[in-house]
């Protein structure tokens, strides 16, 4: 009888342990979901004033288009960063 | 290299009766930069004047805007047209005196014509907007004006109203709102008008015209479509106008282009009655073939010297001093900004490491194929200067993004028959990676050490530009203020590296410590970044606030990986829907369905990928040369040099 107890004791200890390893698993999942996302969304915003400008310049001069482009991709970082640790969430 | 080329300012003076030869043969050689005389009591310039074109500007100038009209109407543009000589000076000049005016003539009475029935068209199609209304009614139009004793209304109403006067009524329901025409005694349009209105009337005009609408709709068409056919054979003619003239048509003006620029270079200098003097700047290796050259063409009759440089008053022109294979990326510095002539120049960095950077991050031996595949294909569409430097650009990056998929061991996100040769960026997406699958934190080290390699890089050479350009005590203190920047950073790596091991990094953990818990490694990190923050604060006091984008700047570098790692998720994703999901059950199961997912299997594979290309290009460009300017640039480069635009021009349409 023990015997049984033990192991069925022993099974439950084992799905326990995989349950939590797989929420763990999600949780980190959906941790780097949100670091994409919402760098994303900064990003998005942060690019949106300084796309409108930059366009707006490049309709004045022609030779800004370099620049503008330039300006308009420096909040990129925010999202690289987000991509980074989403990276690092599920790989390593 | 790494220096703009070195320049000699000339002065030139002669007697006036030299001036067209002087010019001439400064033209000829395209190396002189005039440094334009201003009417403004320069010393040692008194009673000098601004210069007066030669003979013959205003007819090469008006010959010229005939030119580009022509060229204008045709569509011509001179970008677009592969460079070929089609004849000298002399000939072409004889031919724009003799076909000019006929071509002129031909083309204007062309485009003439053309814009009148455009015009035609135009008001006839208003004409059908006015009738379209009565299109359906079944009595002539003539019968709706011309009354003195009786009103016509005309228009649509949502509903039919009902009139208390005798009137006549044409009614015709239509889905959403109804078109009406009524007839009343002028006397009580007031009652009419008030019934209309109730019934929400919106009044359109009466047209002017006879017969019943619907043959006047047909007449009119008709007309349109023989306009339209007159244009169309128009725009034929102006096509053939193209084909047999384009080479004669670019030649011409060229030419002419030379003669304005030429007859109207004395605006640029300072003349006196009897003299002239010109300023400008030439290649220093170039300065004695110049001046003998001047010399032998004027049999002596002019005096030519160097003038000492003034690098501090004068804006001496900046001409790129490059190995041939860095030239192409001079089109990317130029779109930041051109470097000072005392500065360094970093464009051979910039040529060797943007294509390393593009090929970290789309190191793929099938997009590099592609891109290559692509650069050709563009290479006979792009003809002109920039286009085609700019395919150079792209060409060197795909070679570098062939070679790195070599290594990566990677084609479109399928894994190359060895394994990875340097770290693997092998997702395990749709179970499809064998082995270790992707090193990612081994490429965030390695790209973070890029990072601090590029900044440390960009301060040294802000250390030396700073003791170049500087004097004195600001000299002392700017240079000791990028080398702070430099403390500050090693101080704080040196720190990390004493507090973790990092892989592919030293480990300084176990250097002995000095006291209980504090290591050397902290005491040198701490040591290195209170004596460069003191450093920067020395030159600028404010420059204290942007110490965190130390650190933000070289975490910046991860996007070398970053964006390398999504754009092999997405190739890793695109094959496992097409091939996973359509195409292998596809062949497994061969049916009429299995068929028609292979199909869609491989549309998918194909769209997924070209959107990939797309991304890649645009990821690996732009963040490759962002990483530059934002990240390796600031530290050093300041830029806003004056662009060398030698006086003449390089010839592509004529001879000598």
């Amino acid at each position: 009888m023990a015997d049984v107890a033990t192991a069925a004791a022993v099974a439950s200890t084992a799905t326990d342990l995989a349950s939590i390893q797989a929420s763990q698993m999600g949780m980190k999942a959906v941790g780097a979901g949100l670091a994409v996302g919402l760098t994303g969304v900064g990003t998005g915003v942060a690019e949106m004033g300084i796309g409108a400008a930059a366009v707006g310049a490049i309709a004045e001069n022609k030779d800004f288009f370099g620049l503008g482009l330039l300006f308009t991709v420096i909040p990129e970082t925010i999202v690289i960063f987000g991509l980074v640790v989403g990276l690092l969430l599920l790989f390593s | 290299m790494l220096a703009p080329k070195r320049m000699s300012r000339l002065l030139i003076a002669a007697s006036r009766d030299q001036l067209s030869t002087v010019i001439a043969e400064l033209y000829r050689h395209h190396l002189f930069h005039i440094e334009e005389y201003v009417d403004s009591g320069v010393d040692g310039y008194e009673g000098f004047r601004i210069g007066t074109p030669l003979s013959g500007a205003s007819e090469a100038s008006t010959d010229l805007i005939k030119i580009r009209a022509i060229e204008n109407a045709v569509s011509i543009n001179a970008e677009d047209i592969e460079s070929k000589a089609v004849g000298a000076r002399p000939e072409l000049m004889a031919k724009i005196e003799r076909e000019l005016p006929v071509l002129e003539r031909e083309v204007e009475e062309l485009t003439g014509r053309r814009s009148k029935l455009e015009t035609r068209v135009k008001e006839l199609e208003q004409e059908i907007q006015v009738i379209k209304p009565f299109s359906e009614v079944p009595f002539d139009m003539d019968l709706l004006r011309g009354y003195k004793k009786f009103t016509v209304f005309a228009g649509y109403v949502a509903r039919e109203p009902t009139f208390s006067v005798p009137s006549e009524v044409y009614f015709a329901k239509g889905k959403e709102k109804s078109f009406i025409i009524v007839i009343v005694l002028a006397d009580q349009r007031a009652v009419v008008e008030k019934a209309l209105q109730e019934s929400a009337f919106l009044a359109v005009q009466i047209p002017e015209e006879s017969g019943p609408a619907q043959k006047r709709i047909t007449d009119y068409t008709g007309q349109i479509a023989s306009a339209s056919q007159e244009i169309s054979e128009i725009a034929k003619k102006l096509d053939e106008v193209k084909t047999k003239h384009t080479g004669f048509l670019v030649a011409c003006e060229e030419v002419l282009r030379a003669e304005v620029e030429k007859t109207e270079a004395p605006l640029r200098f300072a003349t006196t009655r009897q003299t002239f003097v010109a300023e400008g700047w030439v290649p220093i290796d170039s300065v004695d073939a110049v001046s003998s050259d001047l010399e032998k063409a004027t049999g002596g009759k002019i005096y030519v010297t160097v003038i000492p440089t003034d690098l501090e008053h004068d804006s001496v022109p900046v001409e790129y001093n490059n190995p041939s294979f860095a030239k192409p990326i001079q089109l990317l510095m130029d779109v930041y900004s051109r470097p000072k002539y005392t500065e360094v120049d970093p464009t051979l960095m910039l040529a060797i490491v943007f294509p390393l950077f593009f090929g970290l991050i789309l190191g793929d031996f099938g997009y590099g194929l592609i891109l290559l595949a692509l650069v050709f294909v563009l290479g006979s569409f792009m003809k002109g200067e920039d286009g085609q430097q700019f395919l150079k650009v792209l060409r060197n990056a795909s070679i570098s993004s062939v070679i790195f998929g070599l290594l990566f061991s990677e084609f479109l996100g399928f894994k190359l028959p060895w394994e990875p040769l340097i770290f693997s960026r092998h997702l395990n997406i749709g179970g499809e990676a064998t082995g270790h699958g992707a090193a990612i934190p081994e490429l965030m080290v390695l790209s973070i050490w890029i990072g601090i390699l590029h900044i440390t890089l960009g301060r040294v050479l802000g250390m030396y530009n700073h003791a170049k350009q500087d004097h004195g005590e600001h000299r002392t203190k700017t240079v000791m203020a990028n080398f702070g920047w430099l403390a500050v950073m090693w101080g704080i790596v040196i720190a990390i590296w004493s507090y973790a091991a990092i892989p592919l990094m030293p480990d300084l953990r176990g250097l002995p410590a000095i006291m209980p818990g504090v290591a050397i490694g902290y005491i040198i990190g701490a040591v290195l970044i209170v004596l460069g923050v003191v450093f920067i604060a020395r030159d600028a006091v404010l420059e204290v606030i942007e110490l965190p984008t130390i650190i933000s700047h070289v975490l910046s570098y991860t996007r070398l990986v970053a964006v390398g790692l999504s754009s092999v998720a997405i190739a890793m994703v695109v094959n496992f829907i097409s091939i996973g999901m359509f195409i292998s059950p596809g062949l497994a199961n061969l049916s009429i369905v299995g068929i028609i997912m292979i199909l869609v299997g491989v549309v998918i594979f194909l769209l997924g990928h070209t959107l990939n290309v797309a991304l890649g290009i645009l990821g690996g460009g732009l963040h490759s040369i962002r990483l530059h300017y934002v990240e390796f640039f600031t530290k050093f480069y300041k830029g806003g040099g004056k662009k060398y635009v030698p006086f003449g021009m390089k010839r592509r349409f004529t001879e000598d």
